[in-house]
């Protein structure tokens, strides 16, 4: 073959980083959920409890508190959509500026056996960093 | 237009095309221009200005208000496009004939594109309101950065660069000339994309390290990823063209290569405006602007394979890889690398698409799988960087191996035993120091002994014959200059390893210790908050005064911001460089924020993080050095001289050829 | 006002990209024989590979073996190339950016006169005097190259 070398180079290269890739996603990926879907599946199975997860939902009005310890935080998360499922998060670490009321955060930890969803990482989705969101400049419904 | 000129010989149908090119960015120029004054008079009226400016802002963020949103950055990328293009054509208005109509033809297309979406998509900037408001919402604060605002321009030259490779590489396939000349001539426009993405990107980490107050600089987060794929495939684009034309192989490579970098570039932007994959940095999701590119995306990579297969028999290559050990397999397998980086960032990065589409699962991944599959993918890389240089064309021998690596892994092994005697233990990191070493130790002995060589041959001195060689040969020597400014790079990224953290709450008059991994000790006292009023918002400001080891430095800052048009609060950290480390305060917590806010002197108490950053500097160093290097790539050499005719030439050759044909 | 600047815009737009098909101007077609040709090309490619070798071999990058027989293959190309050339029915221009041929093979040239006037240790690169047994600087022995292998 008259391009036998360059193959054989590619093929190994090939093998080195599909396996890299296949077992990083499998030790790395986790689920991303909303606080309904995490309460169901840990009620499947509550050897979930110890799996890390993402979660995506929305935070409940005045549940806002500090907890003991520095940069310690404490508040509910109930799903963006609907408010029926709610459970109780601890963070710590520093909070995002534009936390605030009813934000919508994306949480990663894990959902302890008491009820309670201890949060490594919280990030805020505010819209699009690059939207304004204010209403009252755009009668007219359309999104850029 | 082009295509049919080029086909027919028409010159008059390649005239009209090419003039074409320059009216669009004329009038392209003349649309960007009446959004800056629109931004700059306060025009309100406009849907884009309300809400990405306001009358307090500073005039430079108004000017930049032209590519702070999705509408306005889609006229921005496309006056830069036009830019190119007609700057393409106009340098080769006599020149490269035989291409030109083909690349004309292609970059009206690309051209065509943009200004399609710009006219059916819902996003004209100059879409009105209807009503003029009293004053507008501001832009977001956190894109209030200096370096937020030259980020997105820097990086939109990159991307929008690569067409011109991209239409000379198809122009060359059409037209069937195929072997390197496309490559020499379309050379130039791929370094300055290369450069423009490097320094972009490198801008973007720098903006978030100082904006978004974590201490890091990268989070893969999906459009960062974007841009990084680009960047991957050009610089192997950059290694893989030497091989074709120092050897004549890699042909078809090389096509697949350009026509896969350009397509990245598209997909990128297509990432950031789609919306289609959930990233901090996404414009709003607009399902149109999604189609129209997939759509786009899709014919040129089927027009282009179309045309490389057509081609395959013209692009086979004119010599073989003859041995693992040589330049040739060193960068094929550079650019192996670099693609396998590329991929396995693609792939991470569309996989929660893909797995959502298949099992209806979402499912996140995040740093750590990034981390953990590029990491070793980098080092085998920064080795790469070293071993290119200097290992030999063709085949090495044992000889040439030992003369030209046994110093430099030497270097790398002692530096190594050194860190580990003084107790550093992290894996990765001693490996990227070890292999750091390697590679400057084998450029600044290759710097030597090509000085040193050339001054003997020309009985020059040793600073003249420097610089000499450095002129004579600017695209490898301001290659390795570029290869230290990566080299320095990736030393920084392994400084992290080394981090220092401390949270602290404090009182005013309190003190707070971080250690840093060189030896000393910072000591930071809080003085006090102070409040004061500036053009757009409202700030509170926790000063530090500093001391190291006892010794006292001065002080530093950090400060919370209220922008009361945008309702948003923000955070500023506070940073101390020196060369070697950061000093890095986040003003993590204010426990009595109402206090604070009025101004309450009792409302003092807060939250610090102060971090150590060992050798973050090193990252902006890197940078610099990189663009030193890449523009003594660039700087063109002497003036094209005029030869004498063919015949003298041939003659002159034989005779110092055959001097050197065995006896 | 704004309708008018408009339409003044369109009209020329429109004009400007007519003209050369209704006044027959052309853009030129032919580079005017300033592209260098395919062998022209492959040539130049052989002279700066074997500049390159020149250097590397008197930098100390490169053996003595390695050197000769590196030499030999790149001349060969390079032959071949220049009889391609010859044999080219388009001649094309041969102008490159940088060095002209001839000042690339002046230069090859006297690279290599050093060489053969003095001895380049191989261990070093140091420049040792000719007839010089040991090297000066580093003290290896030098192993003087026969006649035929000096041009």
């Amino acid at each position: 073959m008259r391009h036998g070398r360059f193959y054989v180079g590619l093929a190994g290269v090939a093998l080195v980083v599909t396996y890299l890739v296949w077992t990083g996603i499998s030790d790395s990926m986790v689920y991303y959920l909303t606080p309904t879907e995490l309460v169901a599946k840990v009620a499947e199975d509550p050897a979930f409890h110890t799996v890390g997860v993402k979660v995506s939902g929305k935070v409940v009005p005045g549940s806002y508190d500090r907890g003991e310890g520095e940069l310690v935080h404490l508040f509910s998360v109930h799903d963006i959509e609907h408010s029926e499922v709610t459970f109780p998060v601890v963070y710590d670490g520093v909070l995002p500026d534009t936390f605030t009321d009813e934000i919508e955060v994306v949480l990663e930890g894990r959902f302890g056996e008491d009820g309670v969803f201890q949060a490594k990482t919280l990030l805020t989705k505010c819209g699009s960093r690059y939207e304004a969101a204010p209403e009252e400049l755009d009668d007219r419904g359309t999104t850029g | 237009m082009g295509f049919v000129g080029g086909h027919q010989q028409r010159g008059d149908l390649v005239l009209s095309a090419e003039r074409s090119i320059h009216i669009v960015f004329a009038l392209l120029i003349v649309t960007s221009l009446g959004i800056m004054n629109a931004f700059l008079t306060d025009q309100f009226q406009y849907w884009y200005v309300a809400n990405y400016s306001n009358r307090d802002l500073d005039v430079f963020y108004k000017l930049s208000g032209l590519w702070a949103g999705q509408r306005g950055s889609l006229v921005f990328w496309a006056v830069l496009l036009a830019f190119f293009s007609s700057l393409c054509v106009f340098l080769n208005r006599r020149r490269n004939r035989e291409f030109m109509p083909y690349v004309v033809g292609i970059l009206q297309g690309i051209l065509g594109f943009f200004l399609v979406v710009l006219l059916f998509a819902g996003v004209n900037p100059f879409e009105q309101l209807g009503f003029l408001p009293v004053d507008g919402a501001g832009l977001n604060p956190q894109l209030q950065n200096y370096w937020m605002t030259i980020h997105p321009p820097v990086l939109y030259l990159g991307f929008t660069a690569f067409s011109i490779p991209f239409a000379f590489a198809m122009a060359a396939l059409l037209k069937g000339r195929t072997d390197s000349r496309w490559i020499v001539l379309s050379r130039r426009w791929t370094l300055v994309s290369w450069f423009f993405l490097a320094n972009g990107i490198i801008f973007g980490m720098r903006w978030a390290y100082e904006e978004l107050g974590w201490g890091g600089y990268w989070f893969w987060d999906p459009v960062e990823n974007a841009s990084l794929l680009p960047w991957l495939t050009a610089t192997a684009f950059l290694h893989s063209i030497m091989i074709q034309e120092n050897r004549g192989m890699l042909k078809v490579w090389n096509m697949s290569l350009v026509l896969l970098t350009f397509l990245l570039t598209i997909f990128a932007t297509f990432l950031t405006r789609s919306g289609l994959i959930e990233s901090v940095h996404t414009f709003a999701e607009n399902t149109k602007i999604a189609l129209i590119f997939l759509a786009f995306m899709g014919s040129i990579f089927i027009a282009s394979v179309v045309l490389i297969v057509h081609r395959r028999p013209e692009l086979k290559s004119e010599n073989q890889i003859e041995s693992f050990i040589s330049r040739e397999a060193a960068f094929l397998l550079n650019n192996l690398i670099l693609l396998g980086a590329a991929f396995a960032i693609l792939w991470g990065t569309i996989f929660p698409l893909v797995s959502e589409a298949f099992t209806g699962e979402k499912i996140a991944v995040g740093p750590p799988f990034f981390n953990r599959v590029n990491l070793p993918i980098g080092l085998v890389l920064l080795a790469l960087t070293g071993i290119g240089p200097v290992i030999a064309w063709r085949r090495a021998t044992k000889r040439n191996l030992k003369r030209n690596f046994a110093t430099p892994v030497v270097a790398g092994g002692v530096v190594v035993a050194i860190l580990l005697g003084l107790g550093a233990r992290n894996g990765y990191a001693l490996w990227t120091f070890g292999i750091s070493t390697f590679v400057l130790t084998v450029i600044v002995v290759e710097f030597w002994k090509g000085t040193r060589a050339r001054a003997r041959i020309e009985g020059e001195g040793f600073f003249p014959a420097f610089l000499h060689l450095i002129a004579r040969n600017r695209r490898r020597w301001g290659g390795y200059i570029v290869h230290v400014g990566v080299v320095l790079i990736f030393t920084a990224f392994a400084g992290r390893a080394f981090e220092q953290e401390i949270r602290k709450t404090m009182n005013p008059g309190e003190t707070v210790t971080v250690a840093s991994p060189f030896g000393h000790t910072y000591t930071l006292t809080y003085e006090g908050m102070s409040s004061s009023r500036e053009g757009n918002f409202e700030r509170w400001v926790a000063l530090m005064t500093i001391q190291k080891d006892g010794e006292a430095l001065g002080a530093m800052s950090t400060e919370r911001r209220w922008y009361p048009s945008r309702e948003t609060m923000t955070t500023e950290v506070g940073i101390r460089s020196t060369l070697v480390e950061d000093l890095y305060v986040i003003l993590a917590d204010v426990e009595d924020l109402q206090g604070m806010v009025a101004n309450d002197p009792a409302a003092q108490r807060i939250v610090v993080q102060v971090m150590v950053n060992p050798l973050v500097g090193w990252i902006w160093y890197g940078g610099v050095i990189l663009t030193i290097g890449s523009l003594i790539a660039l700087w063109p050499a002497a003036e094209i001289r005029k030869r004498a005719g063919a015949g003298a030439m041939a003659d002159s050759s034989q005779e110092t050829l055959a001097g050197a044909a065995p006896a | 006002m704004v309708i008018l600047g408009a339409l003044l815009l369109v009209g020329i737009t429109v004009f400007l990209i007519l003209q050369p098909i209704l006044a027959e101007k052309e853009a030129p077609l032919q580079s005017a024989g300033e592209e260098p040709s395919e062998a022209q090309f492959r040539k130049r490619v052989s002279l700066l590979q074997l500049r390159d070798a020149e250097y590397e071999y008197a930098m100390g990058k490169l053996g003595e073996e390695d050197y000769q027989a590196l030499r030999t293959e790149i001349s060969g190309e390079a032959l071949a190339a220049i009889r391609a050339e010859s044999a080219e029915s388009q001649a094309g221009s041969g102008v490159f950016e940088g060095p002209t041929d001839a000042e690339l093979e002046d230069e090859i040239a006297s690279v290599r006169s050093r060489l053969s006037g003095g001895f380049f240790c191989s261990n070093c690169g140091h420049a040792n005097p000719a007839g010089s047994r040991f090297c000066g600087d580093c003290g290896t022995p030098i192993q003087a190259p026969t006649t035929s292998q000096l041009s």
